[in-house]
C-alpha cells in the first residue's frame, strides 16, 4: 500500500486574515510528517481542509495523483483520511463499543471481531464494554484512533495529540504511531512542541502566518533551528526604551504559587515566582494552553489561591476577588473580550459599570446611579477614541478594536497601579493594535506597571521590559528584554532550555 | 437518496417590540391549537373556546375569581424571575409555597383562639420566612456541594407535600373534625380581609402588587438587580467583575422562596382558611409558565398571570358545560409554554436551507 497525498496551492482567506496562503505540500506513506507552527500559523486551517471541515477558497488536494473533493467530513472518511482532534468527540455515557459502532456500517459481531484484532495487533488494553467516562485521556484518544483504524485509513492526521496526555501516555502514543507508519499509514502530526517533532517525525514542514516557510528532514534540524523558523526573525519593529528598574519600588511579588485544577483541559501551575517593579512591563510569552489562562485568572482573582503567595503593594491579596483587587488599584483586561470582559447584550454604559469602584459611586446605597455611569462612560469614549459617543449603544455593535479600546479605557480611566492584560490585540486591525500598544507604553511612562500575557512574540518584544516564557504551567527564568531574541523565545516556548 | 441540508444560525439582533409580542402570538396559537383539540373531541371550537375563555369572566364573580387565581401565580412568578434571570433554575416553587403554607398555617393554629391586629402580620411573615428557608436548601446545596438545583428543588416539592399530608392527617388534624384530613379553621384575625361582600377576592392582591413594584425596583434600579442581570447573561463576566456568585445564588433563591411562601400563606389565610391536603392546584409549577410568558418582566408577569389564571377558570367552566375533564386547563397551559418556546426558538435562530445534497451513507 503506497499512499501519496499532495496539497497544491491551497488558499483560505477569512475576513481580516489569510489563514492559508498558497500552501503546497507533499506527503508519502511510510513516513511521519510534522506540521509545526505557532498559534494562528494556519496549521489548523490546513488540517480542517484535509478533513473536509473547511472548504478552501483555492487549490486542490490530490490523493495518489487523483484530485479529490473534500466537501464534508464524510468525504474525508470515504477517501480514507482519518483524523483525531485535540478535543475528543466521544459520548461519555456510552460504552467504548457503542461509541465505535455509532459511525460504522458494519454488523456489531463483525465490528467486535475487527476491533479485537486491532486491539491485539497494536497491544491496546481497553475494555470495550465500560462507559467512556471511566477512561483516562490517553485511553479515550486510543478509542478515537481505533475509530479511524476501523476504516482502514490511508492517512491519519493527529491534531496536537499530546496536549492532554501524561509523559507515559505520550511514549505509548509514539510507539503506536511508529507502528502505524510501518504498516503503511501516512501520518501527519500537528504540533508546536519541538522535542516531539525531533523524536517522532521524519520530515517537518514549518508554517508561519499562513505560509509554509520550510520543509526539511528532521535529522538535519535542531531545536534552535526549528524554533527560529517557527517564530521568525522579523524584529524590525521599534522596541520600547528599556529602563533600569533596579532602584524602583517593587509593586507585585508572587512566591511559590501552585495551582492544581480538577479539569483535565486546564493546566496546573507549578511553583510560580515573579516580581514586578513600578513602571515596568513584564511580558509572558508562550504557546496558548500552557497555563496563561490560569495565570491570568489567578492574577485577577477569578481563581482564588492561598492568601500569602501574592503580595501587591505590600498587601496579601491572594484571597481577594476581582472587585476587591480593583480597590487596591489593579485592573484586568481578559483575553475573551466578547463574552468575558464585556457582555454583548448590554449597553456600553452598563458594560462600563462592570468595573465598579467604591469611589466611582456608580451604585450609591445599592441603587444604580445611571447619570454618573453615563458621564463616566462618555469620558471613556472620548478619551480612548472609541468610534461612537452613544453610551446607550449595545456593545455587540462595536467592532473588535473599538470594543477593546472601551475595555482598556474602562480599566485605565481609574488610574490603576497595575494592568494585567491577556492577548489584548488578538484579531484586531493594525490601527487598533497600534493604538493599544501606544496606550500600554504610555502607562509605563506614567509610572504604572503592566503584565502582558501574550502569544504574539512581536508584541512582547516591542512592549516588555522583561520577558519570561510559560511552558506546561512553569515559568522560565525572567530575562531582560534586550537580551531576548525570537530564537530564545522559540526554544523556551517549545519546551527546550537555554543556558 | 437526496437530503435537504439545514443549518441553524443565531440571529444577530432581535427587535425589542417583537420580543414582547411573541408571547401574544403564542397565546393566539394556543387558542388555535385548543380549537383544533375541541373540534377533534366533537365540539364546535368557537363555542367551546367561548366557554373556556369568555364565560368564566363575564360577571363580577368571575372577574374576582380571576384575580384570586392570578394573585398567587403573579407573586410566585415574580419571585421566580429573580432566579431565572440569573440562571438559577428553581423548579420547586410549589414546595416552597406548601412549606410557607405549613409554617404560616402552624402559626395560625397557635393563635386559633386569639384575636388581634398583630396575628395576621405574624402569620404572613412566618409564611414568607418558611418559603425562604425551604428555598435555601437547594441554594446552599448548589453553592457548597455543587448539586443540581433543578433536581433538588423539584424533589423537595414532594417532601413538602408529604409533610403537609402527615401534619393534616396526624398531629395538626382538627380534634373536632371527625378525622377528616384538615386542620381547624383559622380565627377571624388570621384571615385576609375580603375586599367586597360576596366575592372571594382578598387583601392578598395588595401584597402581590407591592411585591411587583419592589421587584421592579430591585431588578432595574439597584446594584443587586444589575448583578443578577449580568450573571444571567454571562457567568464568566460576573466572575470577572468580582460579583459574589455564591451569595447571589442564595439571595435569589431566598427572594423566590419568600414570594412562594407568601403565596402559600395568602391562599390559606385567604380563600381556604385552614390547612388541608390540596392548598395549591400546582400554582408553583404553573407560575414557571407565567414567568416565561411574562418575559421575566414585572409588568409582563402581571398580564401573563391573568391569562394563565383564566385557563384555571376556563377548565372549571368547561368541565361543567362541556363535560370535559378539568385537566384541559393544564393542556392549555402546556400549549402556551410549547408555542412560546417554539416561537422563541424561531425568534432567536433562523433556519437556512443549504440546498439538496446527495447522501451516500
Amino acid at each position: 500500500m503506497n499512499t501519496k497525498l499532495k496539497v497544491s496551492e491551497i488558499s483560505k482567506i477569512y475576513p481580516g486574515c489569510i489563514a492559508n496562503d498558497k500552501v503546497s505540500l507533499e506527503f508519502g506513506s511510510g513516513k511521519i510528517y510534522a506540521l509545526l507552527g505557532e498559534n494562528g500559523a494556519g496549521k489548523s486551517t490546513l488540517v480542517k481542509i484535509l478533513s473536509g471541515v473547511v472548504k478552501p477558497d483555492e487549490g486542490e488536494v490530490f490523493l495518489n495523483d487523483e484530485s479529490i473533493k473534500l466537501n464534508s467530513p464524510l468525504d474525508a472518511k470515504k477517501n480514507n483520511i482519518g483524523m483525531v482532534f485535540q478535543h475528543f468527540n466521544l459520548f461519555e455515557t456510552l460504552s467504548v463499543f457503542e461509541n465505535l459502532s455509532i459511525d460504522s456500517d458494519k454488523k456489531d459481531e463483525d465490528l467486535r471481531v475487527l476491533v479485537n484484532d486491532i486491539l491485539k495487533k497494536y497491544n491496546f488494553k481497553i475494555d470495550l464494554d465500560i462507559p467512556v467516562l471511566n477512561l483516562s485521556a490517553g485511553q479515550k484518544q486510543k478509542v478515537e484512533i481505533i475509530r479511524c483504524l476501523i476504516r482502514n485509513p490511508k492517512v491519519l492526521i493527529m491534531d496536537e495529540p499530546t496536549s492532554v496526555l501524561t509523559e507515559q501516555e505520550t511514549d505509548d502514543l509514539f510507539i503506536s504511531l511508529k507502528q502505524f507508519s510501518k504498516d503503511g499509514i501516512l501520518i501527519i502530526y500537528i504540533t508546536h512542541k519541538l522535542k516531539e517533532v525531533l523524536s517522532l517525525c521524519d520530515e517537518v514542514a514549518v508554517m508561519r502566518k499562513g505560509k509554509v516557510v520550510s520543509v526539511s528532514k528532521t535529522i538535519d534540524e535542531k531545536i534552535e533551528s526549528l524554533a527560529n523558523k517557527m517564530v521568525g526573525e522579523n524584529l524590525n519593529t521599534i522596541k520600547k526604551k528599556i529602563n533600569n528598574f533596579k532602584n524602583s519600588e517593587e509593586i507585585l511579588k508572587i512566591s511559590n504559587l501552585n495551582f492544581k485544577s480538577d479539569d483535565p483541559y486546564e493546566t496546573n501551575l507549578n511553583n510560580l515566582n515573579l516580581s514586578l517593579k513600578k513602571g515596568e512591563c513584564l511580558g509572558i510569552a508562550g504557546i496558548s494552553g500552557n497555563g496563561q489562562n490560569e495565570l491570568f485568572q489567578i492574577l485577577s482573582g477569578e481563581i482564588i489561591t492561598d492568601g500569602t503567595s501574592i503580595m501587591f503593594r505590600n498587601k496579601e491579596i491572594g484571597k481577594l476577588n476581582p472587585r476587591e483587587r480593583r480597590e487596591y488599584l489593579m485592573a484586568f483586561s481578559p483575553e475573551d473580550r466578547i463574552s468575558q470582559a464585556a457582555v454583548p447584550e448590554l449597553k456600553i454604559y452598563e458594560n462600563v459599570a462592570l468595573n465598579n469602584f467604591k469611589s466611582s459611586n456608580f451604585f450609591e446605597k445599592g441603587l444604580v446611579n445611571e447619570k454618573k455611569i453615563k458621564e463616566h462612560s462618555k469620558k471613556i469614549l472620548s478619551n480612548f477614541s472609541v468610534n461612537t459617543d452613544n453610551v446607550e449603544l449595545k456593545s455587540q455593535f462595536l467592532s473588535g478594536g473599538n470594543l477593546q479600546k472601551l475595555i482598556i479605557g474602562r480599566e485605565l480611566i481609574t488610574s490603576p497601579e497595575l494592568l494585567v492584560c491577556f492577548n489584548p490585540t488578538w484579531g484586531l486591525d493594525v490601527g487598533a493594535i497600534n493604538y493599544i500598544h501606544e496606550t500600554l507604553i504610555q502607562i509605563n511612562e506614567q509610572g504604572k506597571s503592566s503584565i502582558l500575557i501574550s502569544t504574539d512574540n512581536d508584541e512582547l518584544l516591542k512592549l516588555s521590559d522583561r520577558i519570561c516564557v510559560i511552558y506546561k504551567g512553569k515559568l522560565s527564568k525572567i530575562m531582560n528584554a534586550d537580551t531576548v531574541t525570537a530564537e530564545k523565545l522559540g526554544i523556551l516556548m517549545g519546551g527546550g532550555s537555554i543556558d | 437518496m437526496e437530503v435537504q441540508l439545514i443549518k441553524i444560525e443565531k440571529r444577530n439582533d432581535v427587535s425589542r417590540s417583537i420580543y414582547f409580542l411573541t408571547p401574544v402570538l403564542a397565546i393566539f396559537l394556543t387558542l388555535f391549537g385548543g380549537g383544533i383539540i375541541f373540534y377533534i373531541l366533537g365540539f364546535n371550537p368557537i363555542e367551546a373556546l367561548k366557554f373556556f375563555f369568555i364565560t368564566p369572566i363575564s360577571d363580577l364573580y368571575g372577574l374576582s375569581e380571576l384575580l384570586v387565581k392570578a394573585t398567587p401565580l403573579c407573586l410566585i412568578a415574580i419571585g421566580l424571575s429573580f432566579c431565572f434571570k440569573s440562571n438559577n433554575w428553581n423548579i420547586g416553587a410549589e414546595g416552597q409555597l406548601i412549606f410557607g403554607g405549613i409554617v404560616g398555617g402552624g402559626v395560625a393554629l397557635l393563635f386559633y383562639n386569639h384575636e388581634g391586629f398583630y396575628v395576621l402580620p405574624i402569620i404572613i411573615l412566618s409564611g414568607a420566612i418558611g418559603g425562604m428557608l425551604f428555598a435555601m436548601i437547594p441554594a446552599i446545596l448548589k453553592t457548597y456541594f455543587n448539586t443540581n438545583e433543578i433536581l433538588v428543588s423539584l424533589m423537595l416539592v414532594y417532601v413538602a407535600k408529604l409533610l403537609l399530608d402527615y401534619l393534616v392527617v396526624g398531629p395538626w388534624s382538627n380534634p373536632e373534625g371527625f378525622n377528616f384530613p384538615e386542620t381547624r379553621q383559622f380565627s377571624e384575625s388570621a384571615r385576609m380581609s375580603i375586599l367586597f361582600d360576596g366575592l372571594r377576592i382578598h387583601a392578598g392582591i395588595f401584597i402581590t402588587l407591592i411585591t411587583v413594584f419592589l421587584s421592579w425596583l430591585i431588578l432595574y434600579k439597584t446594584y443587586l438587580g444589575f448583578q443578577i442581570k449580568v450573571s444571567g447573561l454571562s457567568l464568566k463576566t460576573a466572575k470577572y467583575a468580582g460579583y459574589k456568585g455564591k451569595t447571589m445564588i442564595i439571595i435569589v433563591f431566598m427572594i423566590s422562596g419568600a414570594c412562594a411562601g407568601l403565596a402559600g400563606v395568602g391562599e390559606i389565610t385567604g380563600p381556604i382558611g385552614q390547612l388541608h391536603r390540596n392548598i395549591s392546584p400546582d400554582y408553583g409549577f404553573t407560575a414557571i409558565i407565567v414567568a416565561f410568558l411574562g418575559r421575566l418582566n414585572p409588568v409582563g408577569i402581571i398580564f401573563a398571570s391573568l391569562i394563565v389564571a383564566l385557563t384555571y377558570l376556563g377548565a372549571e367552566t368547561a368541565q361543567i358545560f362541556l363535560q370535559v375533564p378539568k385537566y384541559t386547563g393544564q393542556v392549555f397551559q402546556g400549549m402556551i409554554l410549547f408555542f412560546l418556546l417554539g416561537s422563541d426558538y424561531l425568534l432567536f435562530f433562523k433556519i437556512k436551507f443549504l440546498g439538496l445534497k446527495k447522501n451516500e451513507l
